[in-house]
């Protein structure tokens, strides 16, 4: 500790003196051909140049240093000559020249080796052209940070093009700052820590309790934990952010799935068991439009996800309104053969999708659009993929928000899923108002596929256990309602998660089911029941 | 309902299963030609039977669709599979491999007496009524029927093949049980024991085939199909129909639950597939296609389409699928009482197509 400061305290007056003036070139070559101790006074020397000297006196103390280290620094009468990539060159004006027959090459001592070697990498650190001899210039500085001037990794990181490299450095300053000797730097590090509240920053944090500075500095140890009570309180805000966030995509998903199945149900009292099948429907096309734009029109692949909104949309609508008129329009009054119907269509889609393309999963390009995330505070990283299906989930409910209470259809629709009899008296066409809701909500299905493709594996099998899930999700909102169905998505969405990382997913799934169930007791009309007589 | 004494098809049903039964006991002391391997598939299809007859009788004759009848099944088939391995493992000295597999040397406590085959019956009477009796209960309380009632047991099923698919709560996990070596003393692959089997299975169908029919044809029964065709009436009337409901459920939960004690010894294996909320479904389907409604539409639909499933499942694997889905359009388009309405058809006129669609059809 003691040889540590005193180090330090040279290193700090050898910076000093090289910060006022100009380097003086001639007398650190004096000093290297110099015995011991002036040579390692010219380490130092080269050292603050790479600290703090100008980018033309780093770039001429760098050759030196590194042929100090490789011992092809001669020493003789007319000054010394370096032997470096460019040849043999006078190392005060850079000239070509040989080094006189009488000439020697300064040996370092051990001691001294170390100080040069700092040296040698602290200059490469600034100056060198080549990524990976600057990487490992700082796993060389890494070992003796502590001892290097700060000032050195400032601006190493700053004039850092590399963004890895940038971070690695200023993680060894940093680490470098939290054990330097003075409790000032130290606490000033502290601080800097806390900006940004993770767990690796508490890991780098808490081991210094155990620090000898913690038990005898009252200044330090306050600095500590209040550090650690502003990290932890970060992390557990960070965690909160992230199970709400976590809820809320996997909601917009159980949104997505079930808003379709929540219109079809609410007007016509069928479950389309083949809901799953067409959400799967939904992700093939978005995949079909990925390959053809592949094929044809390469500069918009990426895009794909925005141009196959209206495909998957109409592709899944038709499907829809050909099981309307083929299938279900025989069966509205008797819905539990409706199940077994619409079961064997889930089926044969299932079956026909496989034959055609195969079980295998389907290749997803990742857009750039869905990609990465901005880390916000803690361990929260606000991702792009979930923003999508959040966003995707948004625009979803405020276009069929819009279609079911701006537009005539809705109103027939409305009409028909409050008083079927009474709005075929007035006139509702009632049979084309159930088909084109049926095609509106398998449509609604393509869009929950498009918006799963890129998070969810895309196979044959995908749709499947989703009717579930959906189910449970219209139950609980209410048959009809789309608030009940955005309000029964939040809530399923958020226990879910919630419940997950304490006892586990088929936990969750086991106490979300057992909670609807019991809840079906409190008011089996759901949340946001239409007003009506009861059965 | 017509009087048993009068129903003629009902006789020609139980005669020709009790014929069966008969035809494979004999063959079991001379050889008639019957492979173990046929007289083994006779006994899942009976076993198959009796578990469609078991929706029939709460779907065709109550009105309440079950798509998780799987999951009564699934305990009958657990139950009566711990009980096999128990002695199984008496002879090789060891615990189920799955259990050594989660380094466990010793049964949990739950497993403790299943050897005892009585108290193995009455775990899995008591384990089906409890988890029947309380899911009724609060169902039919808060009047929880049609198309809820059908997805939320799908999602009751589809739960419990999820706690079953976990490796930790010593029924399996994936994997299942198998490995069973004896029954009542008896190996169990030998081909004398198989032929057992069948004909227990057998004369188990044609005993609940019998006592369905005697309970429908009493006052129950007649309420049963009162409840069915009008239950805002009867309750109007005042006649509480939770206990009747709740009673035929439960009544069916536990045939479902013999079936499935019938089907595990026969295939030699349960796991958590057998939960699939897929199968589930596909019995409300043989249902469907037999007939609804009639305990012989229930005993051929669940016979045929698992018949054709056995063959078609060897010969053309991916035909399947396409055919069930054709078949169950078709019954639910053309003959909305199934493959009874086809007899119907024949033994009125050609044209009787027109007619069926206009009488009266079950909701």
């Amino acid at each position: 500790m003691r040889r540590l400061f005193l180090i330090l305290l040279f290193l700090s007056a050898a910076v000093g003196s090289s910060t006022a003036a100009e380097l003086d070139r001639a007398e650190l070559i004096d000093r290297l051909c110099g015995d011991a101790a002036a040579l390692g006074e010219a380490g130092r020397s080269l050292m603050g140049v790479a600290a703090e000297g100008s980018t033309a006196d780093r770039a001429w103390a760098a050759p030196i240093a590194r042929a100090m280290m490789d011992r092809k620094l001669t020493c003789d009468g007319a000054g010394a000559v370096a032997i470096t990539a460019d040849g043999s060159r006078d190392a005060l004006s850079g000239a070509p020249r040989t080094a006189a027959e009488s000439g020697r090459s300064p040996l370092l001592s051990l001691k001294n080796r170390s100080v040069f070697e700092m040296a040698d990498a602290a200059l490469a650190l600034r100056s060198s052209s080549d990524l990976g001899r600057r990487a490992a210039a700082l796993r060389t500085l890494e070992r003796q940070a502590v001892t290097l001037p700060e000032l050195l990794f400032e601006s190493a990181a700053a004039e850092e093009s590399d963004p890895v490299l940038r971070a690695q450095i200023s993680a060894v300053a940093e680490a470098a700052a939290l054990n330097s000797v003075d409790p000032a730097k130290r606490i000033a590090a502290l601080q800097r820590i806390a900006a940004t509240p993770d767990r690796r920053a508490l890991a780098k944090v808490g081991p210094l309790t155990k620090d000898p500075a913690y038990a005898a500095d009252p200044a330090f140890k306050g600095a500590v934990d209040a550090t650690v009570r502003k990290i932890e309180r970060g992390i557990k805000i960070g965690d909160v952010l992230a199970t709400l966030y976590n809820g809320l995509s996997f909601a917009s998903i159980l949104f997505m799935a079930a808003i379709g199945l929540a219109v079809i149900f609410g007007l016509m009292g069928v479950i389309n068991l083949a809901q799953g099948e067409l959400i799967m429907i939904g992700a093939y096309a978005t995949w079909l439009v990925q390959e053809a734009l592949q094929r044809f029109a390469p500069a918009l692949t990426e895009y794909y996800l925005i141009i196959a909104a209206p495909v998957a949309f109409l592709v899944t609508a038709t499907i829809g309104i050909a099981l309307e008129a083929v299938l279900l329009r025989h069966l509205y009054r008797r819905p539990l053969m409706s199940l077994l119907a619409t079961w064997a269509v889930s089926l044969f889609l299932i079956n026909i999708v496989r034959v055609t393309f195969g079980t295998q999963n389907l290749n997803l390009v990742t857009p750039f659009y869905v990609t990465g995330g901005v880390p916000v505070i803690g361990d929260f990283i606000f991702t792009w993929n979930r923003m999508f299906a959040i966003a995707f989930a948004a625009v979803t409910l405020g276009l069929t928000w819009s279609l079911i209470r701006l537009t005539p259809l809705g109103l027939n629709i409305r009409a028909v899923t409050q008083n079927r009899t009474m709005a075929g008296c007035i006139g509702i066409p009632v049979r084309r108002v159930d088909m084109l809701a049926f095609g509106l909500g398998s449509g609604l299905a393509g869009l929950a596929g498009l918006a799963l493709a890129p998070i969810y594996s895309v196979n044959p099998q995908m749709g499947q256990n989703f009717i579930i899930d959906s189910f449970m999700v219209v139950v609980l909102g209410g048959v009809g309602t789309i608030v009940g169905t955005v309000v029964a998505a939040l809530g399923i969405g958020q226990v879910n998660v919630l419940i997950e990382p304490l006892w586990g997913a088929v936990a969750a799934k086991v106490i979300v089911l057992l909670m609807i169930i019991a809840f079906l007791q409190w008011r089996p009309e759901g949340l946001f029941a239409i007003k009506g007589r009861r059965k | 309902m017509k009087p048993l004494a009068s129903d003629h098809p009902f006789q020609i049903l139980l005669a020709v299963v009790l014929a069966v039964a008969a035809l494979l006991a004999v063959s079991m002391v001379t050889p008639l030609g019957i492979s173990a391997y046929l007289a083994n598939a006779i006994g899942q299809l009976a076993a198959f039977a009796v578990l469609a007859l078991a929706l029939d009788l709460i779907w065709g004759y109550l009105g309440i669709l079950s798509l998780g009848h799987g999951l009564f099944f699934g305990i009958g088939g657990y139950v009566v599979a711990m009980h096999l391995l128990r002695h199984s493992s008496e002879v090789t000295g060891r615990v189920p491999d799955f259990m050594q597999f989660m380094g466990w040397s010793s049964y949990p406590f739950y497993w403790a007496g299943l050897d005892f085959f009585p108290y193995a019956l009455l775990v899995a009477a008591v384990v089906t009524v409890l988890i029947s009796g309380v899911f009724g209960y609060v169902s039919f309380r808060s009047r929880v029927d049609g198309v809820y009632f059908a997805i939320i047991t799908q999602a009751l099923v589809y739960v419990a093949m999820l706690l079953m698919f976990r490796n930790d709560t010593g029924f399996g996990g994936n994997n299942g049980m198998t490995g069973f070596l004896v029954l009542f003393g008896w190996p169990i692959g030998g081909s004398g024991v198989v032929i057992a089997m069948a004909v227990v299975s057998v004369l188990l169908l044609a005993a609940v085939l019998l006592g369905c029919r005697l309970l429908l044809g009493s006052n129950f029964g007649v309420l049963m199909i009162a409840t069915r065709d009008d239950e805002v009436r009867l309750r109007t009337l005042g006649y509480e129909t939770l206990r009747l409901k709740l009673a035929v459920w439960c009544l069916s939960a536990l045939i479902a639950a013999l079936a499935g004690m019938l089907y595990v010894p026969q295939v030699g294996i349960i796991n958590p597939r057998l939960l699939s909320p897929e199968l589930s479904l596909e019995i409300a389907v043989w249902v469907a296609i037999g007939g609804r409604g009639h305990l012989i539409g229930a005993v051929i639909g669940a016979m045929s389409v698992n018949a054709l499933k056995f063959w078609l499942s060897a010969a053309a694997p991916e035909l399947w699928p396409f055919i069930l889905s054709g078949l169950i359009v078709l019954v639910v388009l053309v003959f909305p009482n199934g493959l009874v309405d086809l007899a119907k058809l024949k033994l009125t006129r050609p044209m009787g197509i027109k007619r069926l669609a206009s009488e009266p059809e079950l909701r």
